[in-house]
């Protein structure tokens, strides 16, 4: 992995490890962990997803694997992860919807790992605060900083909501399909970018925060 | 092709140029291989785009192009002498010239989606 990617990834780790101690209610043991562990599993199974949407066969090219800066796919990543963690805690939504802060914390550090990518700008921009690349004369949006500073945000909020089944996770995982989304259009892209992923993120984020905690609550209630 | 060659081939071109340094043994190169070809669909007719295959042999060379459907030009190097003009190293690299052939960026190593798309905004805003 080259080095500038690992600084990204020890920053979202940092700041994943700060988030379980800013927000540590409802927690399973070593949380940070068990995020470890979900986002190692989330980086191989988004790199492979990417490989094989490029059309390389990972099988015949395992190598390939390991270069990471050749793409990992956003919506494979995304659900390894929530697959992985929701594995290590035996599948009880309720540490999921505990991790969730914290983890939106953890994806503010891998954006704002930029700074160590050289990789934060966009489109072009005549704003005050648009900076341009080294060497260049064309100041563009810090695109993602700004998706660094408002997933902060979305954690805090989700941390204030009480616990429900999937409640936070839904409306966290909605939150950060919105940011993306929002900032999508002052991204450069080849391809236009994964907005239908995000768009989907933002469904199934939306429906499980308002069916989750109406049937998932119902069924864990006694019968009376 | 000669570096002398491919740098009088620069300076003829009216518009920017990407070159991507290449090799079929090159595994990194297997992942940009996807992304130039969706630059080159994105702005094949704003900016020309030459791929230089170095230190390769030929059938593997266009079992690589096959492989990949890279339809825009490639030249063969078999001595690196084309990447060495201009300073680069490694394989993969990516150069972006300014029409006339005049050096703007180099990109050492493999390139993502955000750079290669940022070097081209960079190429298409140069007179700004």
């Amino acid at each position: 992995m080259e080095f500038t990617l690992l600084w990204a990834v020890l920053t979202a780790a940092a700041l994943g490890r700060l988030g379980t101690r800013i927000w540590p209610e409802g927690l399973p043991d070593r949380p940070p962990d068990r995020l470890l562990r979900a986002g190692a599993i989330s980086l191989l199974v988004g790199r492979i997803t990417a490989m094989i949407a490029q059309g390389t066969n990972p099988l015949l090219h395992p190598g390939d694997i390991l270069v990471t800066r050749g793409g990992v796919h956003t919506a494979g990543a995304t659900l390894a992860a929530v697959v992985a963690y929701l594995w290590s805690v035996g599948g009880e939504l309720r540490y999921l919807d505990a991790i969730t802060p914290a983890a939106l914390l953890a994806l503010a550090g891998w954006h704002g790992g930029c700074l160590w990518r050289g990789a934060c700008l966009g489109t072009t921009s005549d704003l005050p605060w648009a900076f341009a690349e080294p060497g260049s004369v064309v100041n563009r949006h810090p695109v993602e900083l700004y998706v660094a500073l408002a997933l902060p945000f979305a954690a805090w909020a989700v941390a204030r909501l009480s616990f429900g089944p999937l409640l936070r996770s839904g409306l966290g995982l909605a939150a950060a399909g919105i940011v993306r989304l929002l900032t999508e259009p002052l991204r450069l892209s080849l391809t236009g970018g994964p907005t239908g992923w995000y768009i989907a993120a933002i469904a199934v984020g939306l429906t499980a925060a308002l069916v989750g905690p109406r049937f998932l609550a119902t069924r864990a209630s006694p019968v009376t | 092709m000669t570096a002398y060659e491919f740098e009088a081939k620069l300076a003829t071109l009216d518009r920017p140029a990407v070159v991507n340094v290449w090799a079929s043994w090159c595994i990194p190169c297997r992942s940009e291989a996807p992304l130039l070809n969706a630059a080159f669909e994105a702005h094949g007719s704003e900016i020309e785009f030459i791929g230089v295959d170095v230190q390769d042999n030929q059938p593997d060379a266009k079992a690589f192009l096959a492989e990949f459907g890279l339809g825009f030009e490639h030249v063969f190097d078999r001595n690196r002498s084309i990447p060495n003009r201009f300073a680069g190293f490694g394989t993969p690299i990516t150069f972006f010239f300014a029409p006339g052939g005049e050096l703007v960026t180099t990109h050492n190593g493999i390139i993502d989606e955000r750079g290669l798309a940022l070097g081209i905004d960079e190429l298409l805003h140069l007179d700004s």
